[in-house]
């Protein structure tokens, strides 16, 4: 699947996606993305030849002398090798939405398959929280036609992957493969006049600042450090 | 305002060709290992590949095993783990390396990206993070193997915003009418009081006890 997106990760994000030094959610919605756009695959591959250069350069040759390695040589080399490739069918590929549904990219499929609990939010938003690692908060959204996210700010970063119909914001109008990033600095108002589906990962909570949404503010607090608990314990 | 949409234009390098052909090597089979180290990483991994070479895959164990330990320790501080980190890796190495070809790019960076991947599900273990995404559902190009599906138990958190508009329809009414005027209606304190005539100080301490049954009732339900 390639898609022409317009906006794609920073080139930070895709050098910490080669390395391996992101947390899980920002792997899996940077993933999502590269899954679509053969600029980024591109990228991605040749920052891992940079990855992989600095790496042997930069380690020094000592060897861990707690390590039997012809031991652990011998146990390897009595494992049958694989021969041919094999293709994995995902449990899930498509989110059904009201009148049509949507293929999802590898990594979210994935996400997905422990199944969605979808909630309602205000303003015609629907969203499905999912827990990736104790560092993100991660979600599905689906907003109807028409609707529109209260106005919020971000304490850290906000990376928006659209996988189906688009939103638009003050800063531009963004169509299924593109990923946009906001940072702590912006407030902003997401609406969508023709429906959209996204995945969203927020290195975290958000605050909404306004409106009834306010009074959500120290759920959606609690919410996240009982999660960060429940996976750091 | 620069850099609130990053990314437009800003990683676009070359063409579009795509590399990551799952086709096996065409690459002519390769001759078996020089004794004296003169092969290269990927002339001794297509001999692992190609015939289960045990001295090809010696080389590629003594030149790349520290480099495995030293990214484990880097990345875990535990040398339990980092021995781990080599003993799977240098594992993946000898199952995949029928998989490899020359399109695949460098040995060095094949084996970097296995490391890299090995080390992700290590590091997630160790965190006890869920699994629901393993490195193979992440980085796709070494997704062969069919990853294992761990389900481990998490419970779910969230308290749905239509219980907590349910919570706030059974406030008392004078609690109901301040939490509405500064929650729905965004009126400062000084308003609000001004609006349902009350003294600013009976406003407060109302909106303090309507806040704080709200926030009992969703803690019960949690
Ligand atoms: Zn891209």
């Amino acid at each position: 699947m390639n898609i022409d997106a317009k906006y794609h990760p920073t080139p930070e994000q895709l050098e910490g996606f080669a390395q391996g030094t992101l947390s899980p959610g920002m792997n899996v919605v940077i993933s999502a993305h590269v899954e679509l756009c053969a600029i980024c695959r591109k990228s991605v591959s040749e920052l891992e030849e940079a990855a992989s250069e600095e790496w042997l350069r930069s380690t020094p040759d000592r060897r861990a002398s707690s390590i039997n390695f012809s031991a652990m040589i011998d146990s390897i080399v009595d494992h049958p090798q694989i021969k041919g490739d094999r293709t994995t069918a995902d449990s899930v590929s498509e989110i059904h939405m009201l009148d049509h549904s949507v293929t999802l990219p590898r990594a979210l499929a994935k996400v997905a398959s422990d199944g969605l609990v979808w909630r309602q939010l205000a303003g015609g938003i629907n969203q499905a929280t999912v827990t990736l690692d104790g560092q993100t908060q991660c979600e599905f959204l689906y907003m109807k036609p028409g609707s529109q996210v209260p106005v919020h700010k971000h304490q850290g970063n906000e990376v928006t992957l659209v996988l189906d119909g688009s939103f638009e914001d003050e800063l531009g109008h963004y169509k299924p493969g593109d990923f946009v990033v906001r940072t702590a600095k912006d407030l902003h108002r997401p609406a969508s006049e023709e429906g959209c589906l996204c995945f969203a990962v927020m290195d975290s909570p958000l605050t909404f600042t306004k409106g009834l949404a306010r009074l959500l503010n120290p759920f959606i607090r609690y919410r996240f450090r009982r999660a960060t608990s429940a996976a750091a314990h | 305002m620069e850099d609130v949409v990053s990314g437009a234009g800003s990683v676009i390098m070359g063409s579009l060709v795509n590399k990551k052909s799952l086709k096996k090597p065409t690459t002519p089979p390769a001759p078996r290992v020089a004794s004296d180290g003169s092969d290269s990483d990927e002339q001794l991994l297509i001999a692992v590949g190609n015939h289960q070479d045990r001295a090809a895959f010696n080389a590629l164990f003594s030149r790349f095993s520290n480099k495995i330990y030293a990214m484990g320790m880097k990345l875990t501080r535990n040398e339990q783990l980092s021995h781990d980190l080599v003993q799977e890796a240098m594992l993946t190495v000898w199952q995949k390396a029928p998989l490899y070809d020359l399109d695949r790019g460098t040995a060095q960076s094949w084996i970097f990206t296995l490391t890299r991947n090995r080390c992700f599900d290590i590091l997630r273990k160790m965190k006890r993070q869920p699994a629901t995404v393993s490195a193979d559902d992440i980085w796709p190009q070494e997704s062969d193997i069919d990853s294992q599906l761990v389900h481990e138990e998490e419970g779910t958190m969230e308290v749905e915003v239509s219980k907590i508009q349910s919570f706030y329809g059974q406030l008392p009414a004078a609690q109901r009418a301040v939490v509405e005027q500064i929650y729905i209606h965004d009126r400062t304190h000084e308003e609000a009081a001004a609006v349902l005539e009350i003294p600013l100080g009976t406003l407060k301490s109302r909106l303090r006890l309507g806040v704080g049954k709200l926030r009992q009732m969703v803690g019960t339900e949690v």
